[in-house]
């Protein structure tokens, strides 16, 4: 048990190391940082001559040690395979994750994980919130239609409808139905309303909460059609089973039937959807947060994409990744606690 | 539906014929939609709604189907080859492994030297005869070709699509082709596994023991009574990936990444309506004919299955 268990740890840790590694050296390699810096420097018309320039620049290489070699070895077509020893960007980068830094921005004159930590003060609200309201509706809409077959079809047509709606349409026609003075402007548009500070303290989380609405409901909406098509298809697979029958023939309602006998065997096809469902919400948040001017997760991440900060980039993938690891793993505790049966480990 | 009739060949049109780009009429901003010159309206930059959308619609045809070509051949490569092969059907013969690695390794260490680099290949011709004759040498190492594409789908699905597609379109800046490629490239694990899944489905029944048995090479077994089998997986999955990918391109170009600016986009038109939130017409037309669009892309499975 131990040693399946650490094995399994093992290669999920591979797993996260593989991929950081390999965005950081392909990051690393496709952009030459001298020129990406005097690039930066042209623009600044303060910065007088040549030599200045290619000072600061030096400077600057030496500060984000990016004089360095890039890896243990470097391929040239004049010189060869030649072995840099441990002095290159890559060994100095693992060492610092190892000792959990993950580095300076290159935009900002903040750490990347106080950037990461401020950011997730946002994001984190909004994905729960996002992740336990779909769950809770699709548990909700899956148990009515299993006792209402007429109902059931038009919603699942309706389901497959929604299905089909990208989420930033989705954002787009809320924030345009709902948070438009032309229309109906119950709800704000855009931030999260910090800076008005009217109320006390107690008031602070309602607040919050109805400046996180409109994006919550916006990733409810998008990830709800999945999750309820799938437990309704268990649903309606287990009703089919003959203990469904003798539940029925023992007195028990119908009500009763679905909560009690069919719903914990309906879960376990649904419970594979959870992997999936978390890491896509931090990718949803991206589109919403850029729309709804939130400053978190998805839009630091976005902002690091278009400005190539790259140690922030990282940062905030290896976080995503991480969080779909996670969620991988507390799928597995949770199929072996909802069927004991079960070892997977 | 509706939509595909409309959507449908107003998408495939398009960029054969693709319309002259009218300078943006400056002088009629923000017009309501019905008008005498602009029949959809225009935005904020006095864009003419109608023309943007269909350019959008030829950027659509020109990025997604590409990209759902290379992804699906790329998947039914990959699915096939880790279905059929497993992890023990690819085999290297010990003695070539060792001695390509060998000269392989000579070549590395000499290449500024290319006179030398050439002699690194008598030592490796020499190690190779010399283990042909043990019987060691005489046996294949198995590559686990299997674990390996699973292992690789598993760590490009480790980051979520979006996400992925966004960092790698943010270092690299690619050209429309080279979106296109990256678009098929980080969608070809889901074809993958579902023609790997069906070609083990395949693999397994008796007609294919019968053929093995006859002495077809594999190669033809492979083309002949396989592919004709997974074939279906791939066809059914065809809309659906245009249909994803017409979802990405348009939520990259909402975000603004991506296509270069130049190139029109459903998406970028949507995101126009953050400047002027009372243009319903900016969101209207681009989010029915993208709704249309994706709808009926998922219709055609659904027509074609029941």
């Amino acid at each position: 048990m131990v040693r399946a268990v650490l094995r399994r740890t093992l290669r999920l840790l591979l797993a996260a190391w593989l991929t950081l590694s390999a965005l950081f050296l392909v990051s690393r390699a496709s952009t030459d940082p001298t020129a990406f810096l005097q690039a930066t420097f042209s623009n600044n018309t303060r910065l007088g001559g040549q030599t200045e320039q290619a000072a600061l620049t030096q400077r600057l290489l030496g500060r984000y040690r990016l004089d360095r070699p890039l890896f243990y070895a470097s391929w040239g077509t004049a010189t060869g395979w030649r072995w840099h020893g441990f002095h290159n960007q890559y060994h100095q980068w693992a060492t610092g994750l190892l000792r959990g830094e993950l580095g300076r921005s290159y935009r900002q004159d903040e750490t990347v994980t106080e950037l990461l930590t401020r950011a997730l003060r946002y994001t984190l609200p909004l994905t729960l919130l996002a992740a336990v309201g779909s769950g809770a509706l699709a548990f909700w809409l899956a148990l009515g239609f299993s006792y209402r077959p007429r109902l059931r079809r038009l919603g699942l047509a309706l389901l497959h409808g929604v299905q089909s709606l990208p989420l930033f349409l989705v954002a787009v026609g809320l924030l345009l139905l709902l948070a438009n003075p032309d229309t109906l402007a119950w709800f704000p548009a855009f931030g999260l309303g910090l800076d008005s500070d009217a109320g006390a303290w107690w008031q602070y989380p309602g607040r919050t909460l109805y400046y996180l609405a409109l994006p919550t409901v916006s990733l409810v909406i998008v990830s709800l059609p999945v999750l309820v098509v799938q437990l309704d298809g268990a649903i309606q697979r287990e009703l089919a089973q003959p203990y469904v029958a003798t539940a029925r023939a023992k007195g028990a309602s119908r009500r009763r039937t679905v909560r009690h006998h069919v719903l914990r065997n309906a879960l376990l096809p649904v419970l594979a959807l959870l992997p999936e469902l978390l890491p896509g919400l931090v990718a949803g948040s991206v589109v919403v947060e850029f729309l709804f001017a939130l400053p978190g997760m998805g839009r630091l991440l976005a902002e690091a994409a278009a400005t190539q900060d790259y140690p922030v980039l990282l940062g905030a993938v290896g976080l995503v990744a991480l969080v779909r690891l996670a969620a991988q793993a507390l799928t597995d505790v949770l199929y072996q606690f909802i069927d004991p049966r079960i070892r997977l480990l | 539906m509706a939509g595909r009739h409309l959507v449908g060949p107003g998408a495939a049109g398009s960029p054969i014929g693709a319309p002259e780009i009218s300078p943006p009429d400056l002088t009629s901003i923000n017009q309501p939609p019905f008008g005498p010159s602009h029949w959809l309206g225009t935005d904020s930059q006095g864009l003419d709604v109608g023309v943007a959308l269909l350019l959008g619609a030829r950027t659509l045809v020109l990025v997604s189907v590409p990209a759902t070509l290379v992804a699906l051949l790329l998947g039914a490569a990959m699915g096939s080859a880790a279905g059929f092969l497993g992890n023990s059907g690819g085999r290297l013969p010990r003695r070539a492994a060792v001695a390509g690695g060998l000269a392989l390794l000579g070549f590395a260490a000499l290449a500024p030297y290319w006179t030398l680099a050439a002699a690194a290949l008598v030592p490796a011709t020499a190690v190779w005869w010399l283990l042909g004759r043990t019987r060691w040498g005489r046996q294949a190492w198995g590559f686990p070709i299997d674990a390996a594409v699973l292992g690789l789908a598993t760590l490009l699905e480790s980051v979520p699509l979006l996400i992925l597609v966004l960092v790698a379109v943010a270092v690299q800046r690619p050209s429309l082709g080279g979106l296109v490629a990256l678009l098929g490239l980080s969608c070809w694990t889901g074809p993958a596994r579902l023609v790997r899944a069906a070609t083990l489905q395949t693999v397994a029944q008796p007609y294919l023991e019968a053929a093995r048995a006859a002495g077809i090479p594999g190669w033809q077994l492979l083309r002949r009574h396989i592919w004709p089998n997974t074939r279906h997986v791939l066809l059914v999955r065809l809309p659906l990936t245009v249909a994803l990918l017409v979802g990405l391109e348009t939520t990259l170009s909402f975000l603004g990444v991506g296509l270069p600016p130049d190139v029109g986009s459903w998406g970028r038109l949507l995101a126009a309506v953050r400047l002027a939130p009372t243009d319903w017409w900016l969101v209207a037309w681009p989010g029915t004919a993208l709704v249309g669009t994706i709808l009926s892309l998922q219709n055609i499975i659904n027509r074609r299955i029941h």
